[in-house]
Formats: C-alpha cells, structure tokens, sequence
C-alpha cells in the first residue's frame, strides 16, 4: 500500500511541476496565472451547472481512458481512440436516425453498433499488429485521420440535413441517452463509463484473463513461455480497447448531440489516452484524472470568455504533465544499463 | 486519352516534388533518430513548431531566412527536450513523442492567440516567403521540360541534396558509423567506447534541424501562412516510411516520392469533382497500405535475420564480433 501513496504521491509532484511551468508559459503570453487558474476553477466547479458541466466533458475522456488502460494494460498503444470515437459517434448517429426501434432498445442498439464499430475501425492495424509486428502507434494514428475525414465526407455527401450545416439529420428521441438532471445535458454516459472502469479494474485484478493480459504487457516473453498466446491476445486487447473507443463515440452523440456533426468530439481521444497514462494504466486512477481533464476542458470555455489566453492553454498544461511524469517515473531507473528495456511503468 | 494528358504531365511531376520536399526532409530527419536505435514519433511537433516560429521570424526580421533560423531553432529546442527526456532520463519514447506533439500543437495555437490576437491562422502580417530559385539556362536546355528542375523555393534543392549527402554520411563518416552502430548494435557501441547517450543526442538533434526545415519549408515554401496543425499529419506518414525503410536515405526517398505523387494525383482528382474529403483521405490511406503491405512482406526477412543473428551468436567470433555492425540488408 505505501508503495501505491508513493506513485500516487510521485505523480502528484509532476502534476505541480508541470502547473508551474504552465504558470510560467502563462506569463510569457501576457496573462496572469493567478487569474487563469482561478477562472479554469470558477468555470470548472463555480456552482451546479458547472460541475455538472465538467462532469459531461468528463465521461468521454474517462470512456477513451478505459479504453486506453485496456491497450496499455496489454503492452498496446491504442493512439486511434479517436479515429475509433468519431466512427462509434457516427455509427450510433446512424442508427438513431435511420433505424427506427422501439424505446430503450434503439438507445442500446445504437451503443452495441458504435462498440461495433470502433472495433471494427482497429481490427486491421490489431490483426497487422498481432500478425506482422506492424508498429501500431503509427498505424493507429494515421487511421485516426482517415476515420475523421471519413466520417466527414459520410456527414456532408451521403447523409446531410437538408439545410443543416454539416450534421446528420437529428436522431430519434427514441434513441436518446436519457439525462441525470432536468438543469443539465449530463447524461446516463456518466455511469456508464464510472461502471466500465470499476469492472475492467476489477476484470484486471480478479480474473486470470485479466492477468494474463496484464502479463503480456509487462513482460511478453515470459507471458509466452507461461503458455499464453501473445500474438490473439495482443489482436483481442486492440480489438476491446478499440470497441471501448467506439462506444464513447456513441455516448457522446446519444447523450451530448444528438446528431453526428463534423468535429463533434475533438481531441477527447487524447485527453482519454493522456489521463490513462497519468493514472499509469488503472482504470480507478482514471476515473480521478478524466475528471482533472474534464475540469480543465470545462474550465477552459470560461477562460477564453475572460482572459485573453486561448483555452488550447490547456491542452499545453496537460502535454507538460505528461512529459514530467514521463521522467519522474522513470528518475528512479537512471542508473539501469543503457541495454534495458524502455518502457513506460505498469 | 485526353483525360489521362490532363492527369499525366510534367505539372504533375513538378508538383509532385514539390509536395514530396517537406516529407523527404522530415524523413531524412527521421532517418537519423531511427538509424540510432530511437522510435521518434515526435517529428509532427518539431515540424509544426518549426513551421509556427519560421512565420513568426520572418514577421519580425523581414528575411525569410532569419526565418528559416528561427523554425530551426524552435525545432532543435524540441528536440533537445526529446532526447534529453528519452535518453537522459530514460522516458518512454512514445509518450514522449506523443506529449510533445500534443504540446506544439496546444503551444502554436496559444502564442498565435497571444501574439497576434487570431484563431485558426496567420497571413499577411507581413510574412517574407522563400524566394524561388532560377537556375540559369534551364529553360534554354530544356525547354518545357525546366521547371522540373528550376523555379523551386531552395528547401527543395536542400531536400533532394541531402539524399546522396546523407548515403555518403552512414557509409563513410565516422560519425554515421557510429550512429548505426549505436542504433542496430548498442552493446558493442559500449564495447568500443562509444557514447551511446552522445550519440543518440547528436543524432536527435540533427533530426531536429531537418525537422525544423520542412517546417520552414511548409509556411514559408509555396505558401507564406500559418494555420492550425499545418503540419496534418506529415510526421506521422514520415515515422510509417521510416519504418519500412529502416530509415535508409534512398528507401526513404523512393517512400517519400510515393506520397508527394499520391498528394499531387489527389489534390489533381479534386479538380475532376471527386469528393475533397475523401481525396484528403488518399496520402493517409496510402501511408496506411504501404505501412501494412510492407511489414507483410518483410516477415520472411526478420525470421531470416534473427536465424542470421542467432547462428553468430553459437558461432561467436569474438576478434570479429565488432565488424558485423554493417547492415545485412
């Protein structure tokens, strides 16, 4: 237990590390930081509406950090979340226009196809991965602007609303993901993702598969030589953790939008992989940092109302805890030999 | 017939390497990284930053090539970041790489806001593009055929002169042996006393100095502006050449070529009333395909070379255990 205080207490110090070096970008672009991170606060946790706000901004990056855990978990780099998020979110936009289905079952057909989909969206970069070796961050990250593009031309050419500006016709209420509270558009997404970290957590640490997952991330060969079949399972992790992607995609439309629109979700993909790497890969610690990072979204629309700062501040911000936890994590393994594996810590 | 002249002709060539130039630039950037044994994913931000302070230099002084400098520059600092992360402190490569990228592109668009009041891009402001080159006689020898060879901005004769340079520089500099031998061999690098952290520094930054180049060559080459994550993707189609070229100057060009021509064909088929989003698409899918058919077809190769490796290692040859560094390829 003292160990997990001293990670939890190790990443804390990279995130004030990071903070104040973000502060000191701040007074390089003219603003004062005191006043930055007191607006990102008011705007992310001011009063109900806000919260309730940052908790919406909240459940897509804490659904890609699941999914992010599930890759990382199993030694994979799912950087394609977001390719996978915008074709889940077209999916299920799909289906809620286009299908008509009695209430409650739209709802949850539309979710199975954009799980479905974003599984479908990484199963050729997963089978190349598993098969072939083919380095998956790139494969993945290219895909991702395939998928956005694609997506695009399916909302512009094939299925635009008559006079809308580059949205899909609105679903059918039918499909609607309902909402927790009459003040806010957040909606049952939020639960959704809170029960999907606590059972892949719990997936990890109480099944063998989960195990022998964990195994094959940490240390392949010996995962192998114990009898467990790397290559299917590294395809399988790729494949869970891209349907993961995909259902985000499906909450946000369901939930959020309402529609597929061009951009419907950016970077949420991101922010998912960036809050699974600072929670080291536990899906529990993910649900803390998605909230950090909805907080810091939600925060930001108040900063660009009343700072001159650009909220892309705090897209800065999150990359500079990233890069501190980064050496932080790894300070402690300096005096290694140079042959040891580099590896990020899970 | 007509259709094809259309599609077909020395224009396309032309633009072809002139969309090839800043890819083939990151690429031999790469090159060097991946020679000295480093998976860098983090050429998309070094390009972006590079191209962000190319404008921003060239605004300030009014020479395109304090510019130049300027995007260099930014470019190094990115990389020294980078390495000082991903040797010094031994930090994953990847979400380094991934971190920074995220960091050029939040960074660019906050000092953009900051400096000059706008979202989504800078132009005019006074930005000093590169000038174009005319090399003389050209149109008397060649006639239709010159401005295959004249008329580009000078990054783009500095990217096609680098191929050979850098063939001359693995094969016979001391400083490119020592980079691959760094890259496919650390254990004897260590064994010679080589320095591998010294190395994979110089290597990092002399990526980053290309990097910053084709940056330059982005904002200020054929058009003088800059716009959000101008670089859309380059150094992440440069990191799949580099993996399938296993970053050899010649197998990196032949790669880069495919996607300037896979960038001009496209951007010609829109003028053919073909969906833009989907021509966008075609460099990426294009990238996508060269990636996976190449790494099926290089299976039989690793198999061959980890046989190769593990026949040496029964056979160990210890006075000639160091002249094996070359590559068997």
């Amino acid at each position: 237990m003292s160990d997990r205080l001293r990670a939890v207490y190790g990443q804390l110090l990279a995130v004030l590390f990071a903070l104040a070096i973000g502060a000191i970008i701040i007074l390089m672009v003219d603003e004062s930081p005191v006043k930055v991170f007191m607006t990102l606060l008011r705007g992310a946790f001011g009063d109900q509406a806000k919260i309730a706000g940052t908790l919406l901004q909240t459940t897509p990056i804490l659904i890609c950090g699941v999914a992010a855990c599930i890759g990382l978990r199993g030694g994979m780099f799912n950087v394609g979340i977001e390719g996978q998020l915008f074709l889940g979110g077209f999916a299920a936009a799909w289906v809620g226009f286009a299908l008509p289905l009695p209430a409650g079952v739209h709802m949850l057909v539309g979710l199975a196809v954009a799980t479905l989909a974003g599984a479908a969206w990484v199963a050729i970069p997963a089978f190349f991965r598993a098969r072939y070796n083919t380095n998956e961050v790139v494969s993945t990250i290219l895909s991702n602007y395939v998928a956005v593009l694609l997506t695009s031309y399916f909302t512009i050419f094939l299925f635009k609303r008559p006079g809308g500006w580059s949205e899909t016709p609105p679903i059918l209420p039918t499909a609607y993901l309902p909402e927790l509270f009459s003040f806010s558009r957040l909606n049952w997404g939020l639960v959704i993702g809170l029960v999907l970290a606590l059972s892949v957590a719990w997936f990890f640490r109480y099944t063998s598969k989960g195990y022998s997952i964990s195994m094959v991330g940490s240390a392949p060969k010996f995962a192998e030589y114990g009898g467990v079949n790397v290559k299917r399972q590294g395809f399988l992790v790729l494949l869970v953790s891209g349907a993961v992607g995909g259902l985000a995609g499906g909450v946000e439309t369901l939930g959020v939008h309402h529609r597929f629109m061009e951009g419907f979700a950016p970077g949420f993909g991101f922010d998912g992989l960036i809050a699974a790497l600072l929670a080291n890969g536990s899906p529990i610690g993910t649900i803390v940092t998605a909230l950090f990072f909805g907080a810091l979204r939600s925060g930001s629309l108040l900063l660009e109302v009343e700072t001159t700062a650009s909220r892309e501040i705090i897209t800065v911000i999150q990359a500079l805890i990233i890069l501190s936890v980064s050496a932080q994590v790894l300070m402690k393994r300096r005096g290694d030999s140079t042959a040891g594996e580099r590896r990020w810590k899970f | 017939m007509e259709v094809l002249d259309k599609l077909l002709n020395v224009a396309l060539l032309v633009a072809t390497l002139r969309t090839t130039a800043p890819i083939l630039l990151v690429g031999l950037g790469g090159s060097f990284t991946t020679k000295a044994g480093i998976f860098n994913i983090g050429l998309e931000g070094q390009m972006l930053v590079g191209a962000f302070f190319a404008v921003l230099g060239s605004i300030w002084s009014g020479s395109a090539f304090v510019g130049v400098l300027c995007g260099v520059a930014a470019a190094l600092v990115f990389a020294l970041v980078f390495a000082l992360l991903v040797v010094t402190f031994r930090a994953n490569e990847v979400v380094v790489g991934l971190a920074l990228n995220i960091l050029a592109g939040g960074m660019t668009i906050s000092l953009m806001k900051a400096v000059f009041g706008t979202r989504g891009s800078i132009v005019g402001h006074g930005i000093v593009g590169l000038p174009k080159v005319q090399i003389p006689w050209a149109r008397e020898l060649l006639g239709s055929w010159a401005p295959l060879v004249s008329g580009y901005t000078p990054l783009v004769y500095v990217a096609f002169f680098a191929v050979p340079l850098l063939v001359l520089f693995y094969r016979r500099t001391r400083l490119g042996l020592y980079i691959r031998v760094v890259g496919e061999k650390p254990e004897a690098a260590e064994a010679l006393g080589i320095s591998i952290a010294r190395i994979r520094y110089v290597a990092s930054l002399l990526c980053g100095l290309l990097a910053g180049l084709a940056g330059a060559h982005l904002s200020l080459g054929y058009i003088t502006m800059f716009t959000e994550n101008m670089s859309s993707g380059r150094g992440f189609m440069a990191v799949a050449i580099l993996i399938f070229s296993n970053g050899d100057p010649l197998r990196v060009l032949g790669g880069c070529l495919l996607f300037g021509f896979a960038d001009a064909f496209s951007l010609r088929l829109q003028t053919f009333g073909f969906p833009s989003y989907l021509i966008l698409a075609v460099p990426y899918a294009v990238a996508l395909v060269a990636l996976f058919a190449l790494s099926y077809r290089s299976r039989p190769r690793i198999i061959r070379e980890t046989l190769e490796s593990m026949r040496k290692l029964l056979s160990v040859e210890p006075g000639r255990a160091d002249a094996d560094n070359t590559p068997s390829t």
